[in-house]
């Protein structure tokens, strides 16, 4: 059991890792640094990406035109100007470590941690922060009240320097989680910067407790199960329904497969696709009236007209025929057209 | 006697959009579109069944981002002009058709389809087709139920437990101004469920509502009927599965009815296919193209070269479906009924907008589905929720699986290395809305109104859709400035208040442009 939490440790490394640009400076310069750090920070908060790892990359690219689009156009009110940042904050000024469950077998967490707090770690720890390996301590804390001590078993996962967030592979579902964001000193020991919520990965099959007022018989409950797989008729075996499960799940069932806002990207390969139109345009006396094919249209102010006709192949016909509004004159005019595709 | 009961269930939902701030603002089309390809076509269905006596059961969510949409002035007016412009557009394209009959009937089909909805919206309905749907409830043919606010994803919410209270009785209260009662049901945003969330339910009085297949197939202790049968949380709140067959008739991108080829082309639209001069007038001001909803193409096959669409063909095989959907709902409540020996439950839930908008044959669909069921067997009997509730009020009690109906079945596509930075920020402000409701349990005036707006930007920032786009890639510029704008307006509301100095002007301004539940009252967020 504890090699196989092991191996899901390493396969959790999932986050976008960045080279960490280490310096070899002085522990004194280090934490001036640190310093001059928060302070830039204070004053021009950073774009999201760059704490945020992968998701945002494309804002960082916006397009100065999209950005107009979005702005209003100038109204009566001016906001001042301190208001007019438009990236959110690149942290809080918290130490915390937030998880969240993705499904059965991942969690997700993110954290931050003050400077102030880096510092006093490096104090406990008497080592410099850039020296300290920096680790996730994933708790198995299912069905317990836990205390720090008495998970029922942990693994580490090392994370980069500058991440923010990662997604933990824990493996097993249905058991509760808590993580600790933490340092290993160079000589072993554990220091706690932080320590998350608790959360717990679903159940990734149909459940061993049965409530006796509510018992079936067994081949009954998987015919049931089985209708999921579209095992009509047949109840499938335990392993069959790992497998119904995982085919059913990843199945394009889900929703908003089909709403206005995400329509689904539709595949053509090459195509090509020639029309033709034809338009046909004329004036006459403002106050004429006019037919085209025996069809009145409506003239323009000045007396001229247009009119746009998909042409397809054959002989089109085009009797124009224009009356004066005093119906002493009337003349037709008749265009035609041919038309063949090869 | 019926062997089961089936119960239809359609969500219908769009994201809060609604800029009054431009004149023309393409992600509002999303709107204009719905009500003509889906909303108005199924108020004409239910008025069609029930003008000839068909008794039928159907179960609609409105979300409350929806009706606060269709209830708006702004946009019921922006409808109008958007519908005159579409029949300009009809009006061109029946003259410029004129030498090709397949199209010109198509053309004319568009142009009168297109001044009957103008009819309906603004003759029938005073420009507020929440009115229908409220007329079809109170008649007992349709279950409107609500859902969380903004449609926020309760499951990735689980750290604040405040805004899940605020998401619910935010929008159970909307729907108590739009409908004139309590809703008895709630859809779950993308069916996200976590094991108690049905508290938040069953304090907001709400009795029941809907999970995934596995949400209940994995619930704790084993369901006796699996989906076939809803369960009660401990809180007592009732929740049904979803049944997977009949979903997969209608879904499926291959087995799916949809698909079929004599079915309309949803990708063929004049918006696309024809001279860009000419249709320059109808699509985006800044000359990008898009849908017009003109579309004169059927599927025709796994090909490029697309056959002109014939609508009685399609109306012929929307009629053999709705009878092949009604044969399988047949047998399978049947097979359900020898092995549970009580009445199955099938419950079919679907997004709205696919009848219609995208699937053009489907409000076609469920009227003949409904008129069959209705005149030609007696084994399967529509039903609401609510309805079988009152029936067989006893049920095993059972706690769900955390669970959704999005990719995967979980968290996966609103968690995910396109969007999960969004998440410390919402925490936040959801962490700092909580702190204000709390340190303000009695404002008045002035800071009462800048509290409401604070829980109105936190619940605009929570909507899963922004996380939705940002996966699926379509809009995710407009998906990431909306996040950005509500967690900002947040921000600045938050410290406005906390250092006593809000400003009037930027509020009345942000009032305005964010102006989504009218009703609200901060306190919903304790």
């Amino acid at each position: 059991m504890r090699r196989k939490i092991k191996q899901a440790g390493k396969a959790g490394a999932k986050a976008p890792r960045k080279k960490p640009v280490k310096k070899a400076v002085p522990k004194r310069r280090r934490v001036k640094a640190a310093a001059r750090r928060a302070v830039r920070k204070v004053r021009r908060p950073k774009a999201v990406p760059e704490l945020m790892g992968t998701g945002a990359v494309v804002e960082a690219q916006r397009h100065k035109a999209e950005e107009a689009k979005y702005y209003p156009r100038p109204s009566a009110y001016m906001p001042p100007r301190q208001w007019e940042r438009e990236e959110l904050p690149s942290s809080y000024g918290d130490t915390r470590i937030v998880l969240m469950t993705r499904d059965s077998h991942w969690i997700f967490a993110y954290w931050e941690i003050t400077d102030a707090r880096r510092m006093d770690i490096e104090r406990e720890a008497h080592a410099g922060w850039d020296g300290l390996r920096k680790v996730l301590r994933v708790y198995d804390v299912t069905d317990i009240e836990f205390n720090g001590t008495n998970a029922h078993k942990h693994f580490d996962i090392d994370i980069t320097p500058e991440a923010g967030n990662w997604y933990i592979r824990v493996g097993e579902a249905n058991r509760s989680w808590c993580v600790d964001l933490g340092v290993i000193t160079p000589d072993g020991k554990f220091i706690v910067i932080a320590r998350s919520n608790v959360v717990g990965t679903p159940r990734d099959t149909a459940s061993d407790v049965i409530d006796e007022e509510w018992m079936s018989i067994e081949e009954d409950f998987l015919k049931l199960y089985g209708l999921w797989g579209g095992f009509a008729g047949a109840s499938p075996g335990k392993a069959q329904i790992r497998k119904i499960l995982k085919e059913r799940l990843e199945k394009e069932l889900s929703s908003g497969a089909v709403s206005s806002f995400v329509r689904p990207a539709k595949y053509r390969g090459f195509w090509m696709v020639v029309n033709t139109e034809l338009v046909l345009y004329g004036a006459t006396e403002p106050d004429a009236s006019v037919t085209v094919q025996g069809r009145p249209i409506k003239l323009n102010r000045d007396g001229t007209f247009s009119l746009r006709f998909a042409l397809p192949d054959g002989e089109q016909v085009i009797p124009v025929k224009g009356v004066s509004a005093d119906k002493e004159e009337e003349r037709t005019i008749t265009p035609i057209v041919k038309k063949y595709t090869k | 006697m019926e062997k089961g009961y089936l119960s239809i269930v359609l969500h219908s939902h769009l994201p809060y959009v609604r800029h009054p701030e431009y004149e023309d603002f393409m992600e509002e089309d999303w709107l204009y579109e719905a009500i003509t390809e889906t909303y108005i076509p199924l108020i004409n269905v239910y008025n069609g069944l029930i003008r000839d006596g068909v008794d039928f059961r159907i179960t609609m969510t409105i979300t409350p981002s929806l009706c606060s949409m269709l209830a708006d002035p702004l946009l019921q007016d922006r409808y109008i002009k958007h519908l005159d412009t579409l029949i300009e557009l009809s009006n061109k394209e029946v003259e410029r058709t004129r030498w090709e009959p397949a199209f010109n009937n198509l053309a004319l089909m568009y142009q009168s389809k297109f001044n009957e909805t103008r009819h309906i919206f603004i003759e029938t309905y005073k420009k507020n087709i929440l009115t229908a749907f409220r007329e079809f409830q109170d008649m007992g043919k349709l279950e409107i139920i609500t859902c969380n606010a903004t449609h926020g994803f309760l499951p990735l919410m689980e750290t604040c437990p405040k805004s899940v209270r605020a998401q619910v009785e935010v929008g159970a209260n909307n729907y108590e101004k739009h409908f004139g009662r309590r809703p008895r049901g709630i859809w779950l945003a993308e069916c996200g469920y976590y094991p108690g969330v049905d508290r938040y339910l069953k304090d907001a009085g709400i009795k029941f509502f809907f999970v995934d297949t596995h949400g209940i197939l994995h619930a704790s202790p084993r369901p006796k009927y699996g989906v076939y049968a809803p369960i009660y949380c401990k809180s007592g709140v009732a929740a049904f599965g979803r049944d997977f067959d009949s979903s997969k008739q209608v879904w499926s991108a291959i087995e799916g009815y949809p698909g079929d080829y004599n079915y309309r082309e949803f990708y063929r639209d004049v918006g696309f296919d024809l001279d860009f001069e000419y249709i320059k007038p109808y699509i985006h001001k800044d000359g990008i193209r898009m849908n017009t909803g003109i579309k004169y193409y059927r599927i025709t096959g796994r090909t490029d070269h697309k056959e002109p669409y014939n609508p009685d063909w399609a109306r012929e095989r929307a009629a053999s479906h709705a009878g092949n959907f009604m044969f399988n709902r047949e047998r399978q409540a049947e097979y359900l009924f020898d092995i549970m020996k009580k009445k199955p439950i099938i419950v079919a839930p679907y997004d709205a907008e696919l009848y219609g908008h995208w699937w053009y044959e489907g409000p076609m669909f469920l009227d003949y589905l409904f008129r069959k069921l209705h005149y030609d067997q007696k084994t399967v009997r529509p039903i609401t929720p609510s309805e079988y509730l009152a029936q067989n009020p006893t049920n095993q009690v059972a706690t769900p699986s955390m669970s959704s109906w999005g990719y995967k079945g979980y968290c996966e596509h609103w968690l995910d290395g396109s969007n999960d930075w969004i998440y410390r920020h919402l925490h936040k402000a959801s962490e700092r809305m909580t702190e204000l409701a709390d340190s303000y349990p009695n404002a008045d005036g002035l800071l009462r109104r800048a509290l409401n707006q604070a829980l109105r930007e936190l619940l605009l920032a929570q909507s899963s859709d922004w996380a939705f786009i940002m996966k699926t890639g379509t809009v995710v510029q407009y998906a990431v400035k909306r996040t950005k704008d509500h967690i900002l307006r947040f921000t600045r509301l938050y410290e406005d208040i906390k250092s006593n100095r809000i400003d009037e002007g930027w509020l009345a301004d942000i009032e305005w442009k964010d102006n989504i539940f009218p009703e609200i009252d901060y306190r919903a967020h304790t």
